[in-house]
């Protein structure tokens, strides 16, 4: 869009196609996709639906992302307030799993944990949250570096904040499969249920961090970076860190 | 206004004093207090809806466009106006509420407060239908669906003159026991027992219905519930328990 | 992407323009309504006679039954209620009435009301999938874990519509909170506008616990975790606290907005200012606001709750009317000293102010915890929430989009037509659930479409259905109306009503992109509703 016409948005319909693509892809994938498999274990539809819904979600996202950093908006910055609220739902949503965690554990009393717990082993939490302090402290070296418009160490340092997300989710990995290992899977009683949950969702978070990330990086090999994007992806990834001393104080060393 | 405050206030005395006991000789009887108090919310809300009502209803006639391109007058109200037109309706709401809320909290105790001597029965719902055990482990059933009043069993059977206490669970689902004739119901749930207790003052046949939805069969989830003299309950509780 | 480059239909398809957005919701969420409609014209079939009425056979009748429950229940609420107030009337007219030029995440915006149509058509799809959802809007486990049928769908109709809500809450706090036209200060800012305010941020708040408590059932359900299954340590009363403690402020996300629509319908109509203007919205939209989240085991009353919680939320319930009241006052002493205009949309105003009543009071006997445990479960709650729901709600969207119709189309609605649908609904919504009240009160419990206990309450269902009837014919004569108004009306004025707020003084009918001609400027002493002196 020229300079001219972002002045005067008034004289034209305004529209984009992104937004209706992202929706379709999410709807193929995720209540499609998920019933197919689940509710009517119909695998080849499973992987037809998410076959065709990826790359519409891909591409919507991709084009709304490009918008996103040329598209001037009506008013600028107000991104930077909208990604603080959005967490505030975000708290509740915790919340509402923790608190089911808390009912659980409380009427539990003396039983805890339940019967088929293994032992766990303390180091890897321990690791992973050195691992994630540490990617929220790379992020925010990155944030400097392209403050002071350094785009090369911006893009070097939001690289190795994503290498940090993903040795996380590495660990995570890791360590289900280990305990699923020692016949303790989401199914085994109520506290595999809620470590489960928690954590699943969590790293489900962490993996929508590392997707805006690369959402971040990719524009900034082509030289673009949008202030307000950038900072608003750092927020989410402060709070991403910050539920995580929630999930493990409360999960693991509670 | 300030008689209602008043007897706010008296209805709360009365509660915390009708805690430490009933009269043993007079058993409380929560339906009969129930239609009590429902006339004395009827007269509580219609004289606020009637008073709402009657106001709209003029000002709606009243103000009428006397011509096309008349426009309204309303006050422009100063500070004090302002502050007294929210506190004074707040107050007055407020005192009704509590008002209600007294009333309503005295009537709670008299349905949760088990009188002693009560009968106890088990009541198990399971889908769908109910099971009820006696003290001496008689038990009774009812299935709306079987051909003979022999096949289909009698439900609730209870003797009249005695408070009767049900400790219910449920088997599968979450059930509800309704007893719309006595004016009660209470979840039943697997994994928890919860309790209602009644007062089966005169004899009766009504029905306990299930109030919880629980699949294909809910609606046809009930069972009689009858309320007869203790001579022909104990003959009936024999003549169960022999079968 | 010029103006002369682009389709017309790729301008409507694609948009992001928040008032082809808002009319996108008004389709959507009629046509929810209109098949919630027509399932509850099935419902009320069955119920007119004992026994099998549409199908012989007793089992067929019970699972179908309970899926057209679950279908109106579920689609009213969530996709014709929330979506209609918060998606379309938010939509197309608070910016105008704030003087911006859009949104402050067109984009967003435009996700949300496509988030809005796939859960429609995944709720939809419910009908045709094998195992169709049985488990009614509450969806409470054990049974919606143990039940054969597609919980999952359920689950994600629930999670569509509440991240496009979270995602609507924080675009229009946002787009309130910094782009309200130059110098228009907090208290010259629209009834509407905080009703929607406050509407939007119980759904920022609450929606994701409901999300938390769904998301625990599909995974109980098809993951086998244990979050409510008693006989592992789960608790089976959990899904109700989570899902009430979104679910009972969700009511004020309906009754908050509809309210704000009525007030604004009838300041239009009556030409007058709103009266008491602060205690209305501190007062009542902030008290409410701040209540809602305090009362939600009115729900659990006959749950099996400890005795002293249900007697603590029992007041707390009751002391809902307090600031409901003061609404409530602002609403009435609008009228006094006015001059009104009576067209449709101020019938439907009108007779609002009745219903309001009716469904309001009845509420208040079912928040006392001794009274409903009597009650629960009954027609009689059925008749409060369709008196506040069906009645009141519906009545003020009707009112709402009869008022602002000139402005959204151009055109002026056919006021005959208008007054004959609006005197067959009224005839047809009190017929249909008047009855409700009395059998409710003698113990006809909910969710039952046989009563075989209770044959005396036969002649009730019959009349019921006569009502329901009427309300079909009236709603398709509404409807109807609307559509050819809109295609072959007569002309309409930028401003028909000589109404004062922005939406009519400083647009054409209807907005261009863009919305306004020029510049707003809000002067110090200006008010949407600068009427008489
Ligand atoms: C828009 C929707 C809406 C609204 C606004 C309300 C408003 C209220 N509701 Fe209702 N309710 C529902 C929708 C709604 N409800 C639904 C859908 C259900 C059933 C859900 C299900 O189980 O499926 C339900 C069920 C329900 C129950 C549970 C019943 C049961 O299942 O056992 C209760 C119990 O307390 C209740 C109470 C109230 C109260 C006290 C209000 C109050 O907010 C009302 C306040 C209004 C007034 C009081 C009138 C105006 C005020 C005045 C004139 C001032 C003076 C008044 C006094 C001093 C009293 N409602
Ligand atoms: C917004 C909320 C809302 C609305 C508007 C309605 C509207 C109606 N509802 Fe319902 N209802 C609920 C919310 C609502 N309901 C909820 C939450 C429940 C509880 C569910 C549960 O228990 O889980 C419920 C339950 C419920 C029951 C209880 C059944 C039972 O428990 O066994 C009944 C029974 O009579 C009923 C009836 C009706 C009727 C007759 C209408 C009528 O007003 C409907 C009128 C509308 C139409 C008839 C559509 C007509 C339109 C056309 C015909 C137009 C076609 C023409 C063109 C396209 C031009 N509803
Ligand atoms: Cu058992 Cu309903
Ligand atoms: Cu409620």
């Amino acid at each position: 869009m020229s300079e001219a016409a972002a002045g005067h948005h008034e004289h034209h319909w305004e529209w984009s196609w992104a937004p209706m693509a992202v929706v379709i892809g999410v709807f193929l994938i995720l209540p499609l996709g998920f019933s197919t498999f689940f509710v009517y274990e119909n695998v080849s539809l499973t992987i037809a639906l998410c076959g065709i819904g990826t790359p519409i979600l891909l591409a919507g996202i991709a084009k709304w992302v490009a918008e996103g950093l040329t598209v001037k908006p009506l008013v600028e910055g107000l991104a930077g307030v909208a990604i603080p609220l959005f967490i505030v739902s975000e708290v509740f949503i915790f919340l509402g799993l923790f608190a089911s965690y808390w009912t659980i554990r409380l009427s539990a009393g003396e039983m805890w944990p339940p019967e088929g717990t293994p032992v766990f082993d303390k180091s890897i939490p321990l690791i992973m949250t050195v691992i994630l302090v540490a990617s929220s402290i790379t992020y925010h070296v990155a944030e400097v570096k392209a403050e002071a418009k350094d785009l090369g160490s911006f893009r070097n340092w939001v690289m190795i904040t994503l290498v940090l997300g993903f040795v996380f989710l590495g660990l995570t990995i890791y360590e289900y499969q280990h305990l699923l290992h020692m016949d303790f899977g989401p199914s085994t009683n109520s506290y595999s249920t809620a470590f489960y949950t928690i954590t699943g969702f969590h790293a489900s978070h962490v993996l929508v961090g590392l997707c805006i990330f690369i959402a971040v990086l990719i524009p900034a090999f082509k030289g673009l970076e949008n202030h307000t994007f950038t900072s608003s992806a750092g927020v989410y990834w402060h709070f991403v860190d910050v539920v995580w001393f929630f999930v493990a104080s409360q999960l693991y060393f509670w | 206004m300030k008689g209602r405050l008043l007897s706010a206030f008296a209805g709360m005395a009365a509660m915390m004093s009708s805690a430490t006991g009933w009269a043993q000789d007079k058993l409380p009887d929560p339906a009969a207090d129930w239609d009590h108090l429902w006339f004395e919310i009827l007269v509580d809300l219609f004289v606020i809806g009637g008073i709402f009502a009657v106001a709209a209803a003029i000002m709606l006639i009243k103000y009428k466009a006397k011509s096309p391109d008349a426009v309204g007058n309303g006050p422009r109200l100063t500070k004090v106006q302002a502050l007294a037109w929210a506190f004074i309706p707040a107050t007055i709401f407020m005192a009704d509420d509590f008002f209600l809320a007294a009333k309503g909290w005295t009537l709670w105790n008299t349905y949760r407060t088990v009188p002693e001597n009560a009968m106890e029965i088990k009541v198990t719902g399971s889908m769908w239908n109910w099971e009820f055990e006696y003290p001496d482990g008689t038990t009774s059933t009812y299935y709306p669906d079987e051909a003979t009043e022999a096949d289909k069993g009698d439900g609730l059977v209870v003797p009249v003159g005695r408070a009767v206490v049900l400790r219910m669970t449920s088997t599968d689902v979450i059930h509800s026991f309704g007893m719309a004739n006595y004016r009660v119901k209470e979840d039943l749930m697997p994994g928890r027992i919860t309790y209602i207790w009644f007062n089966p003052k005169e004899v009766k046949n009504s029905f306990v219905t299930c109030t919880e939805f629980c699949g294909t069969n809910h609606s046809r989830m009930y069972a009689p519930v009858k309320a007869i003299a203790p001579a022909k309950f104990k003959e009936w509780l024999k003549k169960q328990a022999d079968a | 992407m010029s103006a002369s480059t682009t389709p017309a239909w790729k301008e409507w398809v694609f948009t992001t323009d928040h008032k082809r957005i808002g009319v996108m919701y008004l389709v959507g969420s009629m046509a929810a309504f209109v098949v919630a409609g027509l399932m509850a014209l099935l419902i009320r079939v069955e119920q007119s006679s004992l026994g099998p009425t549409i199908f012989e056979d007793p089992t067929v009748v019970g699972d179908n039954y309970n899926t057209w429950l679950y279908f109106h229940g579920a689609a009213m609420i969530l996709a014709f209620l929330i979506p209609g107030l918060t998606g379309f009337f938010a939509n197309y007219f608070l910016p105008l009435m704030i003087g911006a030029a859009d949104v402050a995440f067109p984009r967003i915006n435009a996700f949300s009301v496509w988030l809005f149509f796939v859960a429609i058509i995944l709720a939809l799809m419910g009908f045709v999938i094998p195992d169709t959802p049985d488990i009614m809007w509450t969806g409470y486990p054990p049974y919606s874990v143990t039940t054969s049928a597609n919980t999952a769908f359920y689950v994600f109709t629930v999670h569509l519509l509440g991240f496009s809500s979270i995602l609507g809450a924080v675009n229009f706090l946002i787009t309130v909170i910094y782009m309200r036209a130059p110098g228009m200060g907090w208290n010259q800012l629209n009834v509407f506008v905080w009703t929607t305010v406050a509407a939007f941020v119980i759904q920022l708040i609450f929606i994701p616990v409901l999300a938390s408590a769904v998301t625990m059932l599909l995974f109980d359900k098809y993951l086998g975790t244990h979050f409510f299954d008693a006989a592992a340590g789960g608790d089976v009363l959990l899904y109700q606290n989570l899902f009430w403690f979104y679910s009972h402020p969700a009511v004020y996300v309906i009754f908050l907005p509809a309210m704000g629509v009525l007030i604004e319908v009838v300041a239009g109509m009556a030409k007058n200012m709103v009266f008491n203007y602060k205690a209305c919205v501190y007062g009542g939209i902030f008290g409410i606001t701040l209540l809602s989240g305090e009362v939600w085991v009115h729900h659990l009353y006959i749950a099996g709750m400890p005795d002293w919680i249900r007697v603590g939320q029992m007041v707390s319930t009751l002391l809902i009317s307090v600031p409901v009241g003061l609404m409530v006052m602002s609403l009435w002493g609008t009228l006094y000293r006015s001059s009104i205009t009576y067209n449709t949309a101020m019938l439907y105003a009108a007779a609002c102010f009745f219903l309001v009543l009716i469904g309001g009071l009845t509420g208040i006997p079912l928040a006392m915890v001794s009274m409903t445990v009597h009650l629960s479960e009954t027609s009689f709650v059925h008749a409060h929430f369709h008196y506040i729901m069906a009645l009141f709600s519906t009545f003020a969207i009707f009112a709402g989009v009869y008022y602002w119709f000139p402005k959204m189309t151009g055109k002026m609605a056919n006021e005959k037509i208008g007054k004959l649908g609006f005197l067959i609904n009224f005839a047809g919504v009190n017929i249909t659930f008047w009855p409700l009240f009395i059998i409710g009160l003698d113990g006809m419990p909910r969710r039952y479409w046989d009563y075989e206990m209770y044959p005396q309450f036969e002649p009730y269902h019959q009349v019921a259905l006569y009502g329901a009837i009427l309300i079909a014919i009236g709603m398709a004569i509404t409807i109807l109306n609307w559509i050819g108004s809109a295609i072959g009306g007569e002309k309409a004025s930028d401003n028909p009503w000589g109404a004062q707020s922005l939406e009519w003084t400083d647009t054409v009918s209807p907005p261009g992109a863009g919305n306004f001609k020029h510049e707003i400027k809000i002067a110090a002493d200006w008010t949407p509703y600068n009427y008489g002196k």
